[in-house]
Formats: C-alpha cells, sequence, structure tokens
C-alpha cells in the first residue's frame, strides 16, 4: 500500500472524528501522532508525507508537549546507554585472539 | 599475499571500531559482563574469519550485530514466552501504539518540559531496558541506543519491518511505564493523591 493510499485512509477516518478546532500542517491530531514514533526515528520515506507531520507535530499546541517528551525520553534512552564502553583488557584480549588467528599486528 | 593485508586493513577500519557498540549490545543480550566479554570476542572472531563475505563499505556495525546475535541464540534456549510474545505483537498495529501516550498522559501536565527523563539516574533506565522481554529489549536497543534503521534492525533481527515497529513502539512504552513506576517511587514525580500511579495492565487512564 502506498503512501497516499494510507494518507487517504487517514484523512477518512479523520473526517469520522470531531472536527479539530485547528489542523496545523493541514492534517488533524489523530493523524499525525499515528505516524509521531516514524517521523521522530526520521523513518518517513516520503518528504511531502513528512513534512505535514513535521508541521502539524512542531506547531500544534496540543501535539508539541508529547513531541517534547518522546524526544526527551529518546535522548535519555540513548544516553544512559551509550555511556558504556568495552573494558581495556576486553580490546587486549580480543586483539590478541584476532591475532592468533592469522590478524597481523598493524 | 597483498590480498590478505588489505583485509587485516580493512577489518581493523571498519569492523574493529565498533567493539565498544557491540560489547555494549552483548551486554543487552546477555545481561551479564562475563558473558559480554565472551560473545564480544567470538562476534569479532566469527566476524574475522567471515570477513572475506563482507563487502567492504557497507554496514558493518550491523553486519558484526547480525553476527552477534546469531552467536547468542545459539548458545541460548529460547522459552515458549518468546513465541507467544512474537505473535501478539506482530499483530499490532505499530501506529496505534504511537498514540497510546499514557505515561505522558500522566506526566505531561506536571512536567510540561520533560524534565522527568534527565532525572531518572542511568543505571536505572539500563536496568529498565535490560528487564524487558527480550524481543522488546532488541529492538529498541538497536533504535534507541544504536541508532539503526528500521530496515537494517530487520535485517539483524530477521523479522518483518512492521513487526520492528511493533516492537520498538511498545517496548518503548513498557520502559516508559516502567521508568514513570520508578520515578513515583523515588519521588521525582510527585504521585496523585486520589491515583496509585498507572494500574498495572498499562490501560489508559481516565
Amino acid at each position: 500500500m502506498s503512501w497516499m493510499d494510507d494518507l487517504r485512509r487517514l484523512l477518512r477516518q479523520a473526517k469520522q472524528e470531531p472536527p479539530a478546532e485547528e489542523a496545523p500542517g493541514g492534517v488533524p491530531c489523530g493523524v499525525a501522532l499515528e505516524y509521531l514514533f516514524e517521523w521522530l526515528d526520521g523513518e518517513i520515506d516520503d518528504p511531502e508525507l513528512s513534512s505535514i507531520v513535521g508541521v502539524h507535530l512542531e506547531t500544534c499546541a496540543r501535539c508539541y508537549p508529547l513531541l517534547t517528551f518522546e524526544r526527551a525520553f529518546r535522548e535519555a534512552v540513548h544516553r544512559a546507554t551509550r555511556s558504556e564502553t568495552a573494558p581495556e583488557e576486553l580490546r587486549e584480549r580480543v586483539l590478541r585472539s584476532l591475532g592468533s588467528v592469522g590478524m597481523s599486528d598493524s | 599475499m597483498a590480498r590478505e593485508t588489505d583485509q587485516n586493513q580493512s577489518f581493523r577500519e571498519e569492523a574493529l571500531p565498533h567493539m565498544d557498540a557491540v560489547y555494549r549490545f552483548s551486554l543487552r543480550l546477555s545481561g551479564n559482563p562475563d558473558r559480554a566479554e565472551d560473545l564480544t570476542q567470538e562476534t569479532f572472531l566469527k566476524g574475522f574469519e567471515n570477513w572475506g563475505k563482507y563487502t567492504p563499505g557497507t554496514k558493518a556495525k550491523s553486519w558484526l550485530f547480525t553476527i552477534c546475535r546469531n552467536v547468542f541464540l545459539r548458545g541460548e534456549e529460547r522459552s515458549r514466552r518468546h513465541e507467544e510474545i512474537v505473535a501478539e505483537t506482530a499483530d499490532q498495529d505499530p501506529r496505534g501504539i504511537s498514540k497510546e501516550a499514557t505515561v505522558f498522559m500522566e506526566v505531561g501536565d506536571r512536567d510540561p518540559d520533560a524534565k522527568f527523563w534527565s532525572q531518572v539516574v542511568d543505571a536505572r533506565i539500563v536496568r529498565a531496558i535490560d528487564d524487558l522481554p527480550a524481543e522488546f529489549r532488541d529492538a529498541v536497543v538497536l533504535s534507541d541506543a544504536e541508532d539503526f534503521s528500521y530496515e537494517e534492525i530487520s535485517e539483524i533481527l530477521g523479522v518483518p519491518i512492521g513487526t520492528v515497529k511493533s516492537r520498538i513502539f511498545r517496548g518503548r512504552r513498557i520502559l516508559q511505564k516502567e521508568l514513570f513506576r520508578y520515578a513515583v517511587q523515588e519521588g521525582i514525580v510527585k504521585d496523585r493523591p486520589s491515583h496509585g500511579g498507572l494500574d498495572e495492565k498499562g490501560g489508559e487512564s481516565k
């Protein structure tokens, strides 16, 4: 299914929801929020769809706080996990074992 | 001989810089520093042995992660719980999950700038990740800690992209609930007097 079909389906669905007071980016909150994670992950391939969703999330008074929340969460996970590094003796051990199976020193 | 030297050099340049990342992934997979060291060593040995099959300049990191996970799984008995979780998440529409911001609803009005997450200590976040069911943990780690794309994660885990999304999104929601529970416990977030935090089932709060 193409993203256009996807979008049409979502817009159809959105029409059945109570009308939003305003729809930044031209889409209602429900539609933009369905794409929240994909947008945040930089995984919406179509530039037009990505831009519509982005404009909505960044400018909608109701959705922006959630976007901030999800961003901060993702950053916290990144920060917490990336602080771990391989111990120095492991590094040496791996290099030694690679040397023993034929990897040269330099 | 010259070819061998090239191989040595490209392995040094493309594979070895990922040792920290492979070690981190090994830690998450095994939950045990000793096992993680063995796993890292085995991954690099196997990688070196098979380096001829790797296309230089492509994605050495995801190539190594695939090896790492395979080495790990070979040494593991997978439980039945594993199958059940896979069946459950594969059915779920990932886009529905991104809309279910249960923890945000709880915390949002008390913490408009989302300072909450930066007050949770790193060690507690890491422990909560380690406690996730394996399927969710692997997907969240590959995405949010190691910055792989959905497509790369799909290759590493050997599952369709739809399943990758379900697992990442659902995994994030489980992790958020767990960390929120901890934050309330520790007084980082004030609990509502009339409300004992999120209910166990994680349903939408009123």
